[in-house]
């Protein structure tokens, strides 16, 4: 398939009308990686051992003694098992993540977004987990990097649909009582709901030494509320009701958002947490990015 | 202090001010429901914006609503009044003028015409007039007339109308010019509405002349909600003694001396003392009499001349007193006729005797059959319907049974083209017929029923006596006694009553019927077994001056009072219309009158004096000898003040009242100041101005906070 091709795929939309979750996270890994013009695998494959010179106190059963004998100097053979990552996917699947209008719903944004994770994830043998949540855990599949893995987590996305309010705090302080090994945690929400309950929760992971990824996903109209006419606004998850002028209360709304997620910003970096602003219309491969960004500082 | 608006009914459209509600709730109910993710920051919001949105909402809906309001309350002009000059801004103000141009201010009073002062209060009223203040100009003389052709805004303008307004020699109608004053008052939405009556309240002038008082639909203006026009009466008084010549009866002495004339002067002293009044007679320039008349106070008398004039011409008189306050009445004109011969048609029951009724008048119009004065030409009822319409001036009944139809029409034709009808009833009178024929044609009184006594009833002068009875009269009797054994008891039925049988009724009455002409009953025959008139001498004189005075009636109206319609006859057949010379010498050009009787009109005749008729004349016996004047004048006529103006007593507060009615008036004595009287209760505040403000405010108001915030 041309270049090109598969950079479509990085789209969104395009990706949402493909029927399996599979060739969704394929086809957005490999778009992706497509891009990237180099071979994501380089460096981290099982086979390859990156040599390094030896230093005084290293163990003497990693020098590798065929290079000695070539150049006459020691070098230190690194293996696979100290780059294998355990990641844990958190997707939010409150009924908030059931917004869209650009075509596509914040859920479904978001699990093809965690397919693609997923996929990438399991490709460089790492070890790769599924939770999805609402006000509770509703699924938990423990970080495997076994072939059956990929196929076990893709059916737990296809069956997560928006339903219950959200509780992000709650949940993340539970998992992160039952994540005992350090891993790379990457929660994916709209975070709605009380910044400090959110920030709480992540500072939790940090305090676990757990790396921490925050893909915040906003619909367009959330962010910006480009809404005209007086409407009466419902809530999707306690179906409360508002009525108000959009046009009146738009600067302040979106004040008030640029402020949570500056805060979120903030707060994030302050505890070393990864902080990515994605809205459903932006390209997967900014996630992607992220990723690997932080994949290739935690070695 | 109160509220009032000009245009009240522009205070339904406050209902208006309701439709920015209106159309809020509409809109609400169509407002969307959105399912949103989380109201998480709408709720943060509301605590701090969403509730300010509704109260902006609120305020915008009540700003809107103000706005409205606001404009429709500016459109309806709130008015406050009753607020004092001096913290007030001026309220626009409608002024209607009744200014008195009679005859009767025509007088001097300290060597001032009394006409200047009235104008000069006039012009006080109009120096307070302001900007924006509307003026009307009334005319208080008969017939009442605006001397403005509209209301005007211009003081300068009602100033040139009052500096041309004079006395037009005119009666007083104070009740006329009010109401037209007020009808122009009623159409004026200004808050205040002054009607000031400026003369000298003369009683007669106040005399409700159309039976009716001023029209209560003129009281209020078109706005229900507006208050009735202010009247102010400014009298302007002067000496009130004054002596007047009244009517003048010219008649011919038929009989005697060719071109012998009788002229009889009504005098009359309305001053409060007595007076030895001295007469002149002026005929065609010429004094040629002098008599003298001694009347108490109050009182009337008569001052008589007899003289012998051309019988051929027309002539033109005056009756002269000494000057006094009121030079109007001093002079009063008359015209005498050339003497003509008159065609009088007997009209008498078929069959009836030859020596009765018929036979005893033709005897008395015409003793020596020399058709002179009176021409009488005899015929039947039953030929009337064939007889030529404008060839006799006076129809006289003998004692005619009943008309057909034909006949009574021929007779009201000939009522209507001014002709006169004697009826004498009698033996043949059809009861039944001529009580339906009396007072509905003739406007006599019906026949109650016949009477008889044997002993005979004394005929007797009724009332004071009658002008037809002139030199008959001997103290209460007539100058020949008459007696009656039959007759007829008659209504009055508002005749003039000329000759009465005391104890039964009136027994000669002349009416003026609704037809046109003048009629005349005698409700007894002539002959012996009703009646000795024949044989008296008062049948030929009573006979004579009846059938004149109805075929005068029919000739023309050569008199008039200023103002009123001067009318002569004209020949039907002439193309052009006759000219009028008047008495200041302009010539202008009378109206033909319409129909076939022919007859010629000066509409609302404004000069005292003399008027010369040229033209075609219908009838005219000769052209205007001794006056001078070319041949084609044909006929004169005089034009004098009205009688009433003479009396110048002033209105009593009942006078006024009955004009008046229930409305509230004041009287404003020259030494009154006009700003003190009148500007207090005038000023007022409008409003509109600080509702157009107002609202302007709140377009602007609504303006800034219905601006974009995004």
């Amino acid at each position: 398939m041309p270049e090109e091709s598969y950079r479509r795929f990085l789209d969104p939309t395009v990706v949402s009308k493909l029927a399996s979750m599979e060739i969704r996270a394929r086809l957005v890994v490999e778009g992706f990686v497509t891009g990237l013009h180099r071979s994501p695998y380089k460096g981290f494959s099982v086979e390859f051992a990156e040599h390094r010179q030896y230093m005084p106190g290293d163990p003497l059963k990693h020098i590798d003694w065929k290079v000695f004998g070539k150049t006459d100097r020691f070098y230190i053979k690194e293996y696979e098992e100290e780059t294998n990552l355990r990641g844990y996917v958190l997707l939010d699947a409150s009924a908030s993540m059931g917004y869209g209008t650009t075509g596509i719903t914040k859920i479904e944004y978001s699990r093809h977004l965690a397919a693609a994770l997923i996929y990438l994830m399991l490709k460089q043998q790492d070890s790769a987990g599924l939770l999805v949540f609402d006000e509770v855990i509703r699924e938990f599949v423990p970080p495997r990097s076994t072939p059956r893995q990929l196929h076990l987590l893709l059916s737990e996305l296809e069956r997560a649909t928006p339903t219950a309010e959200t509780s992000v705090g709650g949940v993340l302080h539970e998992l992160a009582r039952r994540m005992r090994r350090r891993g790379l945690v990457m929660v994916i929400s709209d975070l709605l709901e009380n910044p400090d309950t959110v920030i709480s929760g992540l500072k939790h992971f940090r305090h676990l030494k757990h790396e921490v990824i925050v893909f915040h996903v906003l619909d367009p109209k959330e962010a910006a509320f480009r809404f005209d006419a007086d409407a009466t606004f419902r809530d999707m998850e306690t179906g409360e009701t508002m009525t108000t002028e959009p046009l009146s209360i738009r600067s302040d709304y979106v004040g008030a958002v640029e402020e949570w997620m500056a805060r979120l910003r903030r707060e994030c970096a302050e505890s070393r947490i990864d902080y990515v602003p994605i809205q459903t219309s932006t390209p997967y491969d900014r996630a992607l990015f992220s990723y690997l960004e932080k994949r290739k500082r935690l070695g | 202090m109160g509220l009032t608006f000009l245009n009240s009914t522009f205070l339904f459209a406050a209902l208006a001010a309701l439709l920015p509600l209106i159309i809020h709730m509409l809109s609400r109910r169509q407002v969307k429901t959105v399912d949103f993710s989380s109201l998480l920051f709408l709720k943060e919001l509301e605590r701090r914006k969403v509730r300010r949105v509704r109260i902006r909402q609120i305020l915008l809906l009540i700003i809107r609503s103000l706005i409205i309001l606001c404009a429709v309350l500016a459109l309806a002009r709130p008015t406050l009044s009753g607020l004092g000059s001096g913290t007030a801004s001026h309220a626009k103000t409608s002024v209607a003028i009744v200014l008195d141009t009679s005859a009767s201010m025509d007088r001097r009073s300290d060597d001032e015409p009394l006409f200047d002062r009235a104008r000069g209060r006039a012009e006080d009223i109009a120096q307070l007039l302001g900007d924006g203040d509307e003026a009307f100009l009334v005319s208080a003389g008969r017939p009442a007339r605006e001397l403005l052709p509209a209301g005007t805004f211009s003081v300068d303008v009602l100033r040139d109308a009052l500096g041309t307004a004079a006395p037009t020699g005119a009666g007083t109608d104070y009740a006329a010019a009010i109401t037209r004053s007020l009808a122009l008052l009623a159409e004026s939405r200004n808050l205040n509405r002054e009607l000031y009556v400026v003369g000298d309240m003369q009683r007669t002038g106040w005399e409700p002349l159309s039976h009716a008082r001023v029209s209560p639909s003129n009281e209020v203006g078109t706005d229900p909600g507006a208050e009735p026009p202010r009247i102010f009466l400014l009298p302007v008084e002067s000496v009130l003694g004054n002596r007047a010549a009244g009517a003048v009866r010219v008649e011919r002495k038929y009989g005697g001396a060719a071109g012998a004339v009788s002229i009889t002067a009504a005098i009359v002293n309305h001053a409060t003392v007595a007076a030895d009044i001295p007469v002149r007679l002026v005929i065609d320039g010429v004094h040629v009499g002098q008599s003298g008349v001694s009347l108490g106070p109050g009182a009337a008398g008569t001052a008589s001349f007899s003289t012998v004039v051309d019988d051929s011409g027309w002539h033109e008189g005056r009756i002269e007193l000494p000057d006094d306050a009121l030079d109007a009445d001093n002079t009063r004109h008359f015209v005498i006729p050339p003497s003509h011969r008159m065609d009088v048609l007997l009209v008498s029951a078929p069959g009836a005797p030859a020596d009765r009724d018929a036979y005893y008048i033709k005897r008395a119009l015409d003793p020596s059959g020399a058709r002179d004065p009176y021409a009488c030409a005899e015929v039947p009822t039953t030929a009337l319907a064939y007889q030529e319409h404008g060839r006799f001036e006076v129809v006289v009944l003998a004692n005619v049974g009943r008309l057909d139809s034909g006949a009574e029409q021929w007779l009201f034709e000939h009522l209507k083209r001014g002709g006169g009808v004697a009826a004498v009833l009698g033996g043949l009178t059809d009861v039944r017929y001529w009580n339906e024929l009396l007072p509905a044609e003739l406007g006599a009184g019906a026949i109650i029923e016949p009477v008889e006594r044997r002993s005979g009833l004394r005929i007797a002068p009724a009332g004071v006596g009658h002008p037809l009875l002139s030199g008959l009269v001997f103290g209460e009797r007539l100058i020949d006694d008459a007696t009656v054994t039959r007759a007829f008891r008659a209504e009055p039925a508002g005749a003039e009553i000329v000759l009465e049988l005391p104890g039964v009724g009136p027994l000669l009455t002349v009416t003026r019927p609704d037809r046109g002409g003048r009629a005349a009953v005698l409700y007894t025959g002539l002959d012996g077994t009703w009646n000795d008139l024949p044989k008296s001498g008062l049948l030929v004189p009573i006979l004579h001056r009846t059938v004149a005075g109805l075929a005068d009636a029919g000739r023309a109206s050569a008199y008039a009072e200023v103002g009123e319609d001067l009318i002569v006859p004209y020949d039907a057949a002439s193309v052009t219309p006759p000219e009028v010379e008047l008495p200041d010498g302009r010539v202008v050009v009378a109206e033909r009158l319409p129909g076939t009787a022919g007859g010629a009109v000066l509409r609302g005749a404004e000069q005292i004096g003399i008027h010369r008729f040229r033209g075609a004349g219908a009838g005219s016996a000769g052209a205007a000898g001794g006056a001078g004047a070319d041949a084609r004048v044909y006929a004169l006529a005089a034009v004098n003040a009205p009688v009433d103006e003479s009396d110048l007593t002033p209105a009593a507060d009942s006078d006024i009242e009955a004009v008046l009615g229930e409305r509230d008036w004041t009287i404003l004595a020259a030494d009154i100041p006009l700003e003190d009287a009148i500007l207090v209760a005038r000023h007022g505040r409008e409003l509109w101005r600080v509702f157009v403000y107002a609202a302007l405010a709140l377009v602007a108001l609504e303006m800034w906070i219905a601006r974009p915030r995004y």
